[in-house]
């Protein structure tokens, strides 16, 4: 399948801070998920396959638009919908004017056509009855769902999410990823996050990345095989385990290099997230 | 980077798409509309409407002058300049305030051309200005007693100084990230405004500010006003889009077009400034003009009955509502002066916007002066005039007036207005009608003593019939010099002062 995004040897400093180190990836229409510990470099990623900031090596185009081109940059823009890690909002605002606001500078056309569509995303994030309402007076995951809803107007080809589930009550997050398996029929997502279960449950792929570097880009179920026979289950904290953490029913769950005769468990993606990143992130930060 | 040839993939973005200048215009609409409703500017615009419909019935007394009655609408357009000074100030900040440049950097439309669609933005306030203008106008240029001619570049003033504060506050929003800058930016502004109304317009740096203040002395023809208001409203023009111009470049917009833009409206603007400081000086011709206008005018003359009207041509309107008062003030005199051919002139006492010189009376016999300025209290000093010159002969000798002859002039005055009374109080410098005052005339004042005063009252008290027979029967001796307050009173039947006429 063409990718929609393909991108080779992207590097980025910060200074002395190599923020992306030789970042390579092919990215196809569905969910991608994106994860890594805090100071890995996805934000800086995003950041850069959004156009906010250039990439200091390395080339990449999104939907066969260059973006090293002042008109290549124009065209990925109008094909992109991006959801930052801390969205702003202009708080005086009706989420109608602000989703419209976007669209406007989106680019799309005619008033009512613009108009219609702005309807439909907010219908689409279940905003409905509240696209009136002034977003100060908004909850913090319907801002959410506003932003989500910026994001998705204009149909963009390629949409870049920020870790849009921080912050909110587990309720909102089964209603947002809803939201990101529709977004993802027939569109790239490329979906940052810390929810290991959102990758599970959502993504057709997944890219692990730690100090600014990709250390795993393949399927949920390969990634997750990666911890195939180095999960297993003992009565107290294995010594030679690299994380382990009492289960509800009492026994220890292992993940690491298990003993001879251990009693193998069924892995996870987390499990097998966690085996990638060792020795490179702090897998405390993993949410269970 | 380099591109790479694809095809068109699957989930590639299918949202229609206008073009980036239709784009532009929607913002600046959306803008339009917001800043239209900002609280600053609504209000700036309820104070303006309210002005308007509680000042321009009352102006000029119902008689404007039109070549002075388009600068009248030129103060307040600067209260709803300010307000959008502000409130676009405000609005261009306003990612900066809500923390949305990260977002909003990323989409379609570069920042550049949401600073145009800013500046575009108070293009409808500029509008609505200048059908607050327009308005205002139109209602001076409606009533009956207009006269003259108003200047398209003095109306066009007011909506380009809202242009002008609706883009230096883009422009101060895109060179100071802080929303404070705007309103710290309202000293300097009020600085300007005085700076227009110290010299009033008699000096070139004084036409830097936005709106420059005449409102000395009379009205003037539309020849002598030697305003520069064409090249003031380029140079406000050039302000306003100079202004727009640099807030793109600044914005990032660095192409040919803006560049272009930004050194033709600085050119603009500097040709119209150098040009309306040159234009603020009279030229010899128009000073010898405004010499002759007040020394010897070039009146058009009109015969009314029994007398002959001179008025500057654009005044020529205004001939038939003072042919009405001389015939109404002539039909109550008695004897020769009831035939007696008079010859109705303007004149002004200076003719360059600033001086509030008094005319001189005229020592010839029957000349009568009527100023550039009618309705309200002109009509009683006309009146007195016309009055004056019945009874004295002349406009000299009825400034001279020191005896019982004031009555019947006074009575003659007033007796055949609706509100006798009225009229004397507002026809006396002190607003009085008891006690002596000095009694204002288009020409140098009359004065009334105390005794005068009194007589006077008395007679406008009672009804005009009877009196108006006994001035005609006793005209002569009413308008013999010397004859005594109380005499005149005796003769037209009303008590008189003990005193003896005293002039100071």
């Amino acid at each position: 399948m063409t990718p929609t995004v393909s991108a080779s040897g992207l590097s980025l400093h910060y200074g002395r801070t190599r923020a992306l180190d030789d970042v390579s990836l092919r990215l196809t229409p569905g969910v991608t998920g994106l994860l890594g510990p805090n100071g890995a470099g996805k934000t800086t990623l995003l950041r850069v396959l959004a156009t906010a900031v250039p990439a200091d090596r390395g080339a990449f185009t999104v939907l066969g638009h260059d973006p090293a081109t002042s008109r290549g940059r124009q065209e990925v823009r109008r094909r992109l919908g991006y959801l930052p890690q801390t969205p702003g909002f202009h708080p005086d605002f009706t989420a109608f004017e602000f989703v419209d606001y976007v669209a406007i500078l989106k680019e799309l056309a005619g008033r009512g056509e613009r108009h219609r569509e702005v309807r439909r995303v907010l219908d689409e994030v279940g905003l409905r009855d509240v696209r009136g309402r002034r977003i100060r007076k908004l909850s913090g995951g319907m801002r959410q769902r506003v932003a989500l809803a910026a994001a998705l107007v204009g149909d963009p080809g390629f949409l870049v999410l920020d870790e849009p589930t921080v912050g909110l009550d587990p309720e909102q997050r089964m209603r947002f990823r809803e939201l990101i398996a529709g977004a993802g029929e027939g569109r790239t997502v490329l979906l940052s996050t810390h929810q290991t279960e959102d990758v599970a449950m959502l993504c057709h792929r997944v890219v692990v990345m730690a100090r600014g570097a990709v250390r795993f880009d393949g399927t949920p179920a390969e990634l997750t095989a990666r911890a195939g026979g180095r999960v297993w289950s003992s009565a107290g904290r294995d010594p030679g385990a690299k994380a382990g953490w009492r289960t509800g029913g009492g026994s220890f769950r292992n993940v690491g290099d298990p003993p001879a005769g251990a009693e193998l468990a069924e892995p996870t993606l987390e499990d097998g997230y966690l085996l990638v990143l060792d020795g490179d992130g702090d897998t405390a930060e993993v949410a269970a | 980077m380099s591109a790479v040839a694809v095809d068109a993939p699957v989930g590639a973005g299918t949202g229609a798409r206008g073009s980036s200048n239709g784009a532009l215009l929607a913002l600046a609409r959306f803008e339009a509309r917001r800043l239209l409703t900002r609280v600053p500017v609504v209000v700036a615009f309820v104070a303006y409407a309210a002005w308007i419909v509680w000042h321009t019935p009352g102006s000029w007394d119902g008689h404007p002058a039109l070549q002075e009655a388009d600068r009248d609408t030129q103060a307040m357009p600067m209260l709803v300049g300010l307000a959008v000074l502000v409130s676009a100030n405000f609005a261009a900040l306003r990612p900066v305030r809500h923390g949305t440049e990260q977002h909003l950097g990323v989409l379609a439309m570069p920042a550049w051309r949401r600073t145009a669609a800013h500046a575009l933005s108070v293009v409808p306030a500029a509008l609505l200005t200048a059908v607050c203008v327009g308005g205002q106008f139109t209602w001076e240029a409606l009533k009956p007693g207009a006269v003259g001619h108003g200047s398209p570049a003095e109306l066009a003033a007011g909506p380009l100084v809202v242009l002008a504060a609706g883009t230096i506050g883009v422009l101060v929003a895109s060179l100071v990230r802080s929303p404070v800058a705007a309103p710290l930016l309202v000293v300097p502004l009020l600085y300007l405004l005085v700076l227009g109304s110290g010299s009033g317009g008699a000096d070139g740096v004084s036409w830097l500010a936005p709106v420059v203040v005449q409102s000395g002395g009379d009205a003037l023809p539309s020849g002598l006003l030697g305003r520069p208001a064409a090249w003031h409203a380029l140079y406000l023009a050039g302000i306003a889009l100079c202004a727009a111009f640099l807030a793109l470049l600044r914005a990032g917009g660095r192409n040919v077009a803006v560049r272009t833009g930004v050194a033709l409206t600085l050119a603009l603007a500097v040709a119209g400034g150098v040009l309306q400081a040159r234009g603020a000086q009279p030229s010899p011709e128009l000073t010898a003009a405004r010499e002759r206008a007040v020394s010897d005018p070039a009146l058009r003359c009109t015969e009314r009955g029994r007398s002959t009207y001179c008025a500057f041509p654009e005044w020529a309107p205004r001939v038939g509502v003072w042919a009405g008062v001389v015939d109404r003030v002539q039909a109550l005199a008695g004897g020769t002066a009831r035939e007696r051919r008079l010859v109705v002139g303007q004149r002004i006492g200076a003719a360059d916007l600033v001086s509030d010189a008094a005319v001189p009376p005229r020592s010839e016999p029957g000349r009568v002066t009527v100023g550039t300025a009618w309705g309200g209290n002109r009509v009683p000093e006309f009146s007195s005039a016309v009055a004056a010159v019945l009874v004295t002969g002349s406009e000299k000798a009825g400034g001279e007036l020191c005896d019982g002859r004031m009555v019947t002039l006074m009575w003659l005055s007033l007796s055949w207005q609706d509100d006798p009374m009225d009229a004397l109080r507002r026809v006396r410098l002190d607003d009085s009608v008891s006690g002596s005052a000095i009694v204002l005339s288009p020409t140098e004042p009359l004065s009334m003593t105390e005794g005068q005063t009194d007589v006077v009252r008395r007679l406008l008290e009672k009804p005009a019939g009877g009196t108006g027979e006994r001035v005609k029967a006793h005209w002569d001796e009413l308008t013999e010099p010397g004859v005594t307050t109380a005499r005149a009173a005796e003769l037209l039947g009303v008590a008189g002062p003990r005193e003896a006429d005293s002039c100071e």
